[in-house]
């Protein structure tokens, strides 16, 4: 099997499955130990985004109507962020048959199908969402009760985009360490339930002229619904091409930033966010605009310089090199970020190759917890992949500032 | 996998790193944390002006110090301190006068003494630039001409916004947010001429890591005298 010489050296465990011995280059943000470790591949992948894709003259039908003023203020935002198409798990009434569990076992029944392994031998499920049907329990008891998938160990991670990478760190993890040997990780998002109109009139978010705020409004014409996950086992998949994971780091800023993308509060005179269970009662919380998603634009631009020194660090580490990079995979939420970042990187020296670059935001939208994973399913059906090729994952989250980046290499199962 | 070799490179981005950690971490600092806040009131203005002028009167003296330590293989860097250190070594009367529009008396800018984190910033700055050849100097001189550079303007910006205070009283600031851009592509030019190799940028860049937090420091120890 493929490995890395330069760091690593490769064996046969006793089980017969291949494993590595750590060193004393680097071996992730944890201290460096000797250990026998397996290695983690992606056999497989796939995606559930539910109906057809919405283009943009379709989209308000979906979303549902606010104000002239704020449709108004969504063709600005698609101008800025660029995307065409994406898809809805609810109807223009606002009805839906789906739920984040459901998409999210829909994608898992996609990628048991097409496995080389049975259900029998997933382990550990981990799952990655924003905000769950439920506020307890979690989402991967959800997914589970719907997969069909017998007793196994599960992970509910929720945050945002980064949510991903936790869940596929998580995964990465459990079957290095030899925990199991079969894991999924596993992204849903189902947003558009909360950007219809009875979500904001009648609450104080509204003005007289039925006019919202910018931080209300933006994350309307920016989000959209779907689901995606990645098969995680100890060996490269038998036929096909699969994804090593090399390295995943990620780091959080919250000691910096205050919640830039929150939902579940609301925000006082001087900025203070107040939690829903801080009002007097759910039905005060509702009116006072507690449950809305919310971006505070302008936080999001002051975060781009974290982001980007967290690549300078790998790229320090020794485990970036940005001309050795064949695919960047970065999530990011607008057309306008992207271009922003290209300039900041440009200028610090730090800049992968823009022919390098691999989006599907225009086409698919941003799918939050499930972006990620999204990227990697059609990076993998692209047919542009050769084995060898090094891949640079790349999840700003801005919640309240997390940056995650992962390594991966292209390995070809005949060779392993 | 390989690494950038580059020592030029490497300078930047790690001087690049060091400066987002810093300027990033300066929102933790109460006194910063009331001025984007909007919560800043003129005490604050003027303890800020009072504190910031025991640290700026020594610059000219410490870049001077450093000018002086480069020996004959470092003409060129040498050139740009004498020149800097000349540009720079009247700044703290700016200081003066803004404390005295803003409503103190230079008595008071004058005879206050260093709080401890500018007694610690500055010892740093005398020390390191005593050494021969302190190339290291590049690292601090990239800490407080970024500040200049990248926040003066926007400080100067909330102050105003907050304070009613004449222009009269932001000068120091506002003069640093315009110029500092000049200083900056200066000083772009002596990296490439001091990152010769992967000790020269190491030093460079622990010497901005060190004024990094020495600075942050001595924004926390306002007054702490």
């Amino acid at each position: 099997m493929p490995h890395d010489p330069a760091s690593r050296t490769t064996r046969e465990s006793a089980t017969g499955t291949p494993c590595d011995v750590i060193g004393t280059g680097t071996s992730g943000d944890g201290p460096r130990v000797t250990a026998m470790l397996r290695s983690a591949f992606i056999t497989r992948t796939a995606q559930s985004l539910p109906g057809p894709p919405i283009d943009n003259d379709r989209m308000g039908a979906f979303i549902g109507s606010v104000s002239p003023a704020s449709d108004r203020y969504g063709r600005l935002v698609l101008r800025q962020n660029r995307i065409r198409t994406r898809h809805y798990a609810i109807r223009p009434d606002g009805t839906s048959d789906w739920t984040v569990a459901g998409l999210g076992a829909d994608a898992l029944r996609l990628l048991l199908a097409g496995a080389e392994v049975d259900r029998r031998a997933i382990g550990f499920l981990a799952t990655a969402t924003t905000q769950n049907d439920l506020l307890v329990p979690g989402l991967a008891s959800g997914v589970h009760a719907a997969s069909g998938l017998p007793p196994v160990e599960i992970a509910s991670l929720q945050s945002v985009c980064a949510s991903a990478m936790m869940a596929l760190k998580a995964a990465m993890l459990q079957v290095r360490a030899g925990e199991h040997r079969a894991a999924i990780a596993l992204g849903a998002e189902f947003a558009s339930r909360y950007f219809r109109p009875e979500q904001y009139i009648g609450t104080g978010t509204m003005d007289a002229q039925g006019a919202l705020p910018a931080d209300a409004e933006f994350l309307r014409w920016t989000l959209s619904d779907g689901a995606a996950a990645l098969l995680v086992e100890d060996r490269p998949a038998r036929t096909g091409l699969s994804f090593r994971i090399d390295w995943i780091s990620l780091r959080s800023f919250a000691d910096r930033f205050d919640p830039c993308m929150t939902g579940g509060g609301t925000r006082g005179q001087d900025g203070t966010l107040r939690p829903w269970s801080h009002h007097a009662g759910a039905v005060a919380a509702a009116r006072a605009g507690a449950f809305q998603l919310r971006q505070d634009v302008d936080a999001l631009h002051r975060m781009l310089p974290v982001w980007l020194g967290e690549l300078m660090r790998l790229i320090d580490e020794g485990r970036v090199d940005p001309a050795g990079v064949d695919w960047f995979l970065c999530h990011f939420s607008a057309h306008s970020l992207r271009a922003e970042m290209v300039r900041m990187a440009e200028r610090a020296g730090c800049m992968i190759p823009e022919d390098r670059w691999f989006t599907n935001l225009y086409e698919k939208g941003n799918v939050g917890a499930a972006a990620l994973f999204l990227l990697l399913d059609d990076l993998l059906r692209s047919d542009r992949l050769r084995p060898g090729q090094r891949i640079v994952c790349a999840v700003p989250e801005s919640g309240q500032c997390i940056m995650a980046y992962a390594g991966l290499t292209v390995v070809d199962g005949d060779a392993g | 996998m390989m690494t950038n070799d580059d020592p030029v490179a490497a300078t930047h981005r790690g001087l690049a790193r060091v400066w987002i950690d810093f300027e990033s971490a300066l929102v933790q600092v109460p006194v910063i944390a009331r001025l984007v806040g909007g919560r800043l009131r003129i005490d604050d203005y003027r303890s800020l002006l009072r504190n910031l002028r025991q640290q700026v009167v020594e610059g000219g003296r410490w870049i001077s110090r450093a000018a002086a330590s480069f020996g004959p293989d470092h003409e060129d860097l040498r050139a740009m301190f004498v020149v800097h250190a000349a540009a720079e070594h009247r700044d703290y009367r700016l200081l003066e006068r803004n404390y005295v529009v803003a409503g103190g008396t230079l008595e008071d800018i004058r005879s206050a003494h260093k709080n401890v984190g500018s007694e610690a910033l500055s010892a740093f700055m005398y020390h390191s630039a005593a050494h021969p050849n302190p190339i290291g100097m590049l690292g601090a001189m990239f800490i407080i001409e970024s500040l200049g550079n990248r926040l003066a303007g926007p400080w100067a910006d909330r102050v105003a916004e907050q304070l009613d205070l004449p222009p009269d009283a932001l000068t120091f600031l506002r003069y640093h947010a315009e110029n500092d851009a000049g200083h900056m592509a200066e000083f772009d030019r002596a990296v490439a001429l001091a990152a010769t190799d992967a000790t020269a940028s190491a030093t460079i860049v622990r010497h901005a890591r060190v004024v990094a937090r020495l600075y942050r420091l001595q924004l926390e120890e306002l007054d702490n005298v």
